[in-house]
């Protein structure tokens, strides 16, 4: 007898998703949100992967790029942020608002994933200065990847 | 090989004159192509810099996977390419999905 995983996003028709998040994560997403905006507007040192370089050996035409990018990214980002704190507490999804909604995700998983110092081939070593930000990275690993795996079928 | 070019510039009825400029940068950027590389991180999952390339580029599935499996065995991967505000284009819609990306010259 084969078991099948129960998904928490499932695809219910063109750019349409269900999703079955419990109330606590929906919670969480809001507030990892919050806390997203809140590092925005401090311009915190772990951010740099969400703002990279365009033209890393060009700092003049790197900087010129810079003029229009970073402002359009926290534009786009807080955009997000507030697009999740309004739909948090829904069961149907658009395309647009899963987007988002992964968007959220894993712009956090980035800002924990510099903060832990993720490297390839290494083990993360896990103790107690760590080990809640681990928890909550691997549980944002968790539900961006039941959001990709609803969204590829979509495309 | 410098890039020299001549405009006649005409004001009214005034004296034609000719004025040679050399502009070896900007004819670089506008002739020579550019090319947009995603560079391999250990945050980002690999399903996801695939749905990405696919969303943004409309590459099919098996496409997608073959640079995702670049990026991440050889280190980087070349995505796509144009002009130099294309390839910006691209590079701003990368960053906002959270993908190291950067552009550079055809070699």
């Amino acid at each position: 007898m084969a078991f099948k995983r129960s998904r928490l996003i499932s695809r219910t028709g063109p750019g349409l998703f269900k999703v079955t998040f419990p109330p606590h994560i929906r919670a969480f997403l809001v507030q990892i949100g919050s806390e997203l905006d809140s590092a925005l507007d401090a311009n915190h040192p772990a951010l740099t992967r969400l703002f990279p370089t365009a033209y890393p050996d060009d700092a003049e035409r790197d900087a010129g790029y810079q003029v229009f990018a970073h402002g359009a990214l926290i534009d786009q980002r807080r955009e997000a942020i507030r697009h999740v704190a309004e739909t948090a507490d829904a069961d149907e999804l658009t395309l647009e608002t899963l987007s988002q909604w992964m968007r959220v995700i894993n712009d956090t998983r980035l800002v924990l994933g510099t903060i832990l110092d993720v490297s390839d081939g290494e083990e993360m070593v896990v103790d107690g200065a760590n080990e809640e930000i681990v928890d909550v990275y691997e549980l944002l690993g968790y539900l961006l990847s039941e959001i990709i795996e609803a969204l590829q079928e979509d495309l | 090989m410098n890039a020299r070019s001549s405009l006649h510039i005409t004001a009214g009825d005034q004296q034609t004159d000719t004025v040679v400029v050399e502009d070896t940068d900007t004819l670089t950027d506008e002739d020579l192509p550019w090319q947009v590389i995603v560079w391999n991180d250990p945050i980002n999952l690999m399903p996801y810099v695939t749905y990405v390339l696919q969303k943004l580029f409309g590459y099919s599935t098996e496409k997608a996977t073959s640079l995702m499996l670049d990026v991440h065995e050889k280190g980087r991967a070349i995505v796509s390419g144009g002009t130099r505000s294309e390839a910006e284009r691209d590079v701003h819609r990368l960053h906002s999905h959270g993908l190291w990306a950067t552009m550079e010259h055809e070699s």
